[in-house]
């Protein structure tokens, strides 16, 4: 879940290449309705998203359910001491700070896969 | 006020070497009497004052204090500043200081304003680098942009075999990203290049408010044609002859609005352009709505009564607030500035008063009266806020919601606030009655001396 297309391209591109299949959305509300409707095994969370942040999303996952248990992998901005901090409140499983590596992203998702 | 009044009597006839008893004599009363009022023990009427004031070859002002008021105000406060609290200043003599070293009394005053204006300016400043959404933005921008660069790069090393379809998407994303960083890189050096020149232009919307200030908020050009401007009566309703005057504007005053943003203004960036645009489409848009000169009369009319002029003019009270700030520069208007805030108390957008240092991008003083307003809604609320530079202004305050709402729907409430000096609300309905209490406040706590004030809220960074 990432607003930011050439991002996207990249990491759908990275992850599929993993052997994953991905399934993009780019807004927060769109990104609820889908995680409800078709949980993944793994979530990968910007934290800045259009009409539903990030930290709203992982809130809401965290309180239903139906997918309280969930990997997240968040994306956070380096610098940006609170949002990680949130993210780790808020219940994600990991977080890894823009701009990170192609390896990070990739052994990130693996190691959430596997829990 | 009597301690000045005294020594400044006893002082003036002696610089003229007249005796107690010459004056006593040429103004009618007993050397004995007026050797109480110079010891500041017996009061003087109006009448007693005047003639001393003629026998002294004095201006009744001078000797009324209505200066000296004013300087007795600021030193007292001066006085009471937390960082003098160990030096003991004689705070019970300052009447003596005014009356004896007039001169003195004014340059303390006067030094003591410029440092606290400067310190001022300088923490706002501080306060603009911590929490302004231009730098964050742009830090948000830079990173997002970096990610993705790095990220296709890699991809384009590590995956030497895909498609050329693939491998141009990846070199394309690549090219994207370094134009818009050079973008933020270019917006972010003249951001920085600005704030060190003195008007202290740093964002579009700051530009847009230098533009209005150089125009003293007045555009003459837009009144006059708006006065040409007939919206017909039928059209009833506020919201109705807004669509209305707004398809006029939009229809007709293009080029006078071209020309005048061509002309009045040089913008750095293309967005300050529009937010100037829209600005002026707006001004002209309640120009026609409320037409200056009827506008002008009914104000002087009503003291500036803005609930009463809303009505009048069957417009939003932030229409009245707007006209307010863009009444010609003539003696018998006061000046207005107003400021736009949301619930959280920041400033959405402002028209300033020259002087009022307002924080923008962190939260205002919590004592300010805008925060009140939202407490009592649709209410006008009058504060006399005594800043700790000694400037002292009146502060009106009025919420209203603002969007669609219904039973059982939030209410989501901004507050428009009308400043201006003392001096200029004693022209309107406004004027506060002496016995008004004067309430203390300040720009932010980070920037404020008060240190003893009860709401004031630790600093983040220094505890």
């Amino acid at each position: 879940m990432e607003d930011e297309p050439n991002i996207v391209i990249s990491l759908k591109f990275l992850l599929e290449n993993a052997g994953f299949n991905v399934d993009v959305e780019t807004n927060g509300k769109d990104a609820l309705n889908h995680i409800f409707q078709q949980p993944p095994s793994v979530l990968v969370l910007d934290v800045m998203l259009p009409e539903l942040d990030g930290f709203e999303i992982l809130k809401r996952v965290r309180t239903d359910p139906r997918v309280n248990r969930l990997p997240v992998l968040m994306l956070t901005a380096k610098g940006q001491r609170e949002d990680q901090k949130n993210a780790i409140e808020f219940g994600a499983d990991k977080f890894i700070t823009k701009p990170f590596s192609n390896a990070e992203v990739v052994e990130a998702v693996e190691s959430l896969v596997s829990i | 006020m009597k301690t000045i009044l005294g020594a400044r009597i006893r002082k003036r006839r002696r610089e003229l070497d007249v005796t107690q008893a010459n004056l006593a004599d040429r103004i009618g009363i007993s050397s004995s009497y007026l050797n109480l009022i110079e010891h500041n023990k017996r009061r003087v009427s109006g009448k007693l004052l005047h003639k001393i004031a003629q026998a002294l070859n004095l201006d009744l002002e001078d000797l009324d204090g209505a200066v000296e008021r004013r300087l007795l105000s600021r030193l007292d406060e001066i006085a009471d500043l937390p960082e003098f609290a160990h030096i003991g200043v004689e705070s019970e003599r300052t009447g003596e200081l005014i009356g004896r070293y007039p001169g003195w009394a004014r340059a303390v005053a006067a030094l003591a304003r410029s440092e606290r204006e400067s310190t001022e300016i300088a923490r706002a400043l501080a306060d603009r680098l911590t929490h302004d959404t231009f730098l964050g933005d742009s830090v948000h921008k830079i990173l997002s942009g970096i990610a993705s660069v790095r990220s296709s790069g890699e991809i384009l090393v590590h995956f030497p075999d895909m498609e050329t379809e693939q491998r141009d998407q990846f070199n394309r994303i690549i090219y994207d990203e370094c134009q818009n960083l050079t973008s933020v890189g270019e917006a972010l050096a003249t951001y920085f290049d600005k704030s060190d020149e003195a008007e202290r232009v740093l964002t579009p919307q700051d530009e847009v408010e230098t533009f209005f200030e150089s125009r003293a908020n007045h555009f003459a050009e837009i009144e006059a044609a708006a006065d040409a401007v007939k919206l017909s009566t039928d059209s009833a309703y506020a919201g109705t002859r807004k669509q209305l005057a707004a398809a006029i504007v939009e229809r007709e005053f293009g080029d006078l609005i071209k020309s005048l943003l061509e002309n009045g203004a040089h913008f750095e960036t293309e967005i300050a352009h529009t937010k100037a645009r829209e600005a002026l489409v707006e001004y002209a848009v309640e120009a026609i709505l409320v037409p200056m000169q009827r506008f002008e009369s009914a104000a002087l009319e009503s003291a500036f009564d803005i609930e009463f002029l809303a009505e009048s003019f069957a417009v939003e009270m932030r229409t009245i607030c707007h006209r307010l700030t863009a009444l010609p520069r003539r003696r018998e208007f006061p000046r207005f500035g107003h400021y736009l805030t949301n619930a959280a108390g920041t400033i959405i957008s402002m028209r300033s008063l020259q002087g009022l240092l307002s924080p923008r991008y962190a939260a205002a003083c919590p004592l300010w009266v805008l925060y009140r307003a939202q407490q009592s809604p649709e209410t006008v609320l009058r504060q006399r806020a005594l800043f700790p530079s000694g400037r002292q202004y009146v502060f009106l305050a009025r919420a209203r919601h603002r969007g669609q709402t219904g039973f059982g729907q939030p209410r989501h409430y901004v507050t428009d606030m009308l400043a201006l000096t003392e001096e200029d609300a004693a022209k309107t309905v406004y004027a506060p009655a002496d016995n008004v209490p004067v309430e203390r406040v300040g720009a932010t706590c980070r920037s404020c001396p008060r240190e003893s004030c009860d709401h004031r809220v630790a600093d983040p960074l220094t505890g």
